[in-house]
């Protein structure tokens, strides 16, 4: 196992411009059509650290889930968990980095399978991924039973006898029990009720504090991601936009699509709320993206320019950007 | 005289010895041209009692109340007919999801149209020329090509946009809007509320606005009502109620907001969850969860009485401090 220890000096997980593209069909006798769902991400991630993916429906988050936890394979790009490259891997192979990186669903209604009880959902991933006998498996699930608090009378039961922030718990003692490097959050509060949804967040804080994980974690709700996030990278239709670290984006954020986000989020406090137009239109379609910036339709400080060269990310106060007007507008 | 009345509306489901009270004596009302915000988290009952007002509990549920008025007409003792003529036409509604509101089978303009060919009649010119001035007043660009869309063709915002070009088809004077904003994303969350705000001034409507959201509530109602369990638990204005709440539970959901624990490592919790049909307390519904909560709160259950300006269902509702030392009067506000 030892290519699975942390090795100081290389982030747990490095994305080389990764891309992610899909065919889909349009119909009978007409050619095939490209989604960029993912069209050039690129970060690290440290131990114990939390990324923050956030943007709307639609804008690559969950894909990019998918390529992190090597669900899918990229279509172009690296990907490298604990500074070994997995682009390229056999199925075996894979299957060793797997366990490195887990994954908490949105809905814990429809991610528990609900003809098993807890104790084999939880011991399923033991079963598969670790050589170890029956006794020890049990001892195994139950302590992380324990760890996530759930009560060890729960062992025998099935999912609809819990709650969903009861659900969720489970769902995420099915992500740790592996002992996984890296775990991938899509929206994993969304679900729950504001005082359950604080409950499930301390429990990741402490479990990260505890167990050293690194989160990336896919949320629309800024409030939590303030909360939870080290560094927020936000997206919009495949790429990037801005990318840096949580309290900085939150006191100056310097795309108008950053800004845009955060202003459209409501406030329950009267001093917090920023008067600002609310963004027009809705996000355009991944299959036919507009041209140059991928924002400039529905952004107040587009020009020509904006409309025919794409900018890249780079560099400016810290923080990565890709906007042409970041220096007049900031 | 207010729009809307409604006195100690209850809501029950199951066996009539063993009954489950969805909703349990909740009061309110809703005047024109105001913004009503109904809050609480799932299972409070926010959503059941206004299928209640809308008359869309079925049997098995009973819905019984001392007065369920709207402009003076009593609607439990109308009938069926006549209240029909109401709902649907006087109070609209719209629902949480536009995906499963809208009928997969028929166009946008057929869906608008036959409510307008309901309550309004007219002729098919007619009806189609309204149709085409609601897309346009909601917001939906090229509506002439949308008219003759399905709705699998339309996104989450754009479906929304129709449910509620639906609903203010025969120029309601009530709409109930619940959760409408919850299956999408911030800035087009944005874009429907702004949008439901704009056509209930224009037209001087009464919105109620049921979400789970506080937020959301905080910014765009007037009054708002907070519901635990199928009961009203506080009520009162929007600008006070979340500066100075009165009844621990509002508290307490103000407090495991991260909006409000901001530079704290750890969110405060409420623990537990809301009690179902089977482990309903004996005495107050929020004791076992209450931070404040004495042998009193356990053993019996609290009234809703006024406090400074506010309607709160607690025996000791917290001062200015947040601190429960206060005490309610019998009368409600």
């Amino acid at each position: 196992m030892s290519f699975l220890d942390t090795k100081p000096g290389v982030p747990l997980l490095e994305s080389d411009d990764l891309v992610r593209h899909y065919e889909v069909s349009r119909g009978l006798g007409k050619p095939s059509a490209m989604v960029k769902a993912l069209d050039g991400v690129s970060f690290t991630l440290e131990a114990k650290k939390t990324l923050a993916v956030v943007g709307e429906s639609g804008c690559g988050k969950s894909t990019l889930g998918r390529q992190l936890t090597l669900i899918e394979k990229p279509s172009a790009g690296g990907l490298k968990i604990n500074g070994e490259a997995v682009g390229d891997l056999s199925d075996k192979e894979a299957k060793l980095f797997r366990r490195t990186v887990q994954m908490i669903f949105q809905n814990p209604y429809g991610s528990l399978n609900p003809r098993k009880k807890v104790g084999q959902i939880l011991g399923e991933p033991v079963l598969l991924n670790m050589d170890l006998g029956r006794k020890e498996r049990e001892e195994r699930v139950r302590e992380t039973m324990a760890k996530v608090g759930l009560r060890p009378e729960f062992y025998g039961r099935y999912p609809h006898m819990f709650s969903g922030g009861q659900r969720q718990r489970i769902a995420i003692a099915r992500a740790l029990i592996l002992e996984p490097k890296v775990i991938v959050a899509d929206e994993p509060v969304s679900a729950l009720d504001v005082s359950v949804q604080a409950q499930v967040l301390n429990l990741m804080m402490d479990l990260q504090e505890e167990m050293n994980v690194a989160y990336v974690f896919i949320s629309h709700d800024l409030s939590v991601v303030r909360h939870i996030a080290d560094d927020i990278m936000v997206m919009y239709l495949g790429r990037v936009a801005e990318k840096g670290p949580t309290e900085e984006i939150f006191a100056k954020p310097l795309h108008p699509y950053t800004r845009a986000l955060l202003a459209s989020a409501p406030k329950i406090d009267p001093a917090h709320r920023v008067k600002a137009e609310p963004l027009k239109g809705e996000l355009p379609s991944p299959i036919n993206p507009p041209s140059g910036c991928a924002f400039h339709k529905r952004c107040p400080f587009a020009t020509d320019h904006c409309a025919q060269v794409r900018p890249e990310l780079r560099m400016y106060e810290g923080r990565e950007v890709a906007c042409h007007r970041v220096e007049e507008i900031a | 005289m207010a729009l809307l009345e409604v006195k100690n509306l209850t809501v029950e489901f199951g066996s009539e010895d063993r009954p489950f009270r969805a909703v349990d004596n909740v009061s309110y009302s809703v005047d024109r041209g105001e913004v009503l915000g109904i809050v609480g988290e799932s299972g409070s009952g926010k959503s059941v009692s206004s299928l209640a007002v809308m008359g869309l509990i079925d049997f098995p549920g009973r819905v019984t109340a001392d007065s369920l008025t709207f402009d003076g007409q009593d609607l439990l003792t109308m009938s069926p007919g006549k209240r029909r003529a109401i709902t649907g036409k006087d109070i609209g509604m719209i629902f949480q999801d536009p995906m499963s509101a809208l009928n997969p089978c028929f166009t946008v303009e057929a869906q608008i149209m036959e409510a307008l060919k309901v309550h309004e009649g007219g002729s098919k010119k007619e009806r189609r020329e309204r149709t085409l001035d609601l897309l346009n007043q909601v917001g939906i660009p090229d509506p002439k090509s949308r008219m003759t869309a399905y709705p699998h063709q339309l996104s989450g915002g754009m479906s929304q946009r129709i449910v509620i070009a639906m609903a203010i088809a025969c120029n309601p004077r009530l709409l109930i809007a619940d959760e409408p904003t919850t299956a999408l994303d911030v800035t087009i969350q944005a874009q429907i509320i702004d949008l439901l705000l704009k056509l209930q001034d224009d037209s001087d409507m009464a919105l109620i606005l049921i979400t789970h959201d506080l937020a959301l509530v905080s910014e765009a109602a007037d009054r708002i009502q907070v519901m635990y369990a199928g009961q009203l638990f506080e009520s009162g204005p929007a600008d006070s109620i979340f500066a100075a709440p009165r009844h621990p539970y509002t508290q307490a959901l103000l407090e495991a907001l991260p909006e409000r624990s901001e530079g704290h490592d750890r969110l405060r919790t409420i623990p537990g969850v809301v009690p179902g049909q089977y482990d309903r307390p004996a005495g107050c519904l929020l004791a076992p969860r209450c931070r404040y909560a004495n042998d009193r709160c356990v053993v019996e259950r609290p009234d809703v009485g006024a406090y400074n300006g506010r309607d709160v269902r607690c025996f000791y509702p917290l001062d200015d401090h947040g601190q429960p030392t206060g005490q309610t009067t019998g009368e409600t506000v």
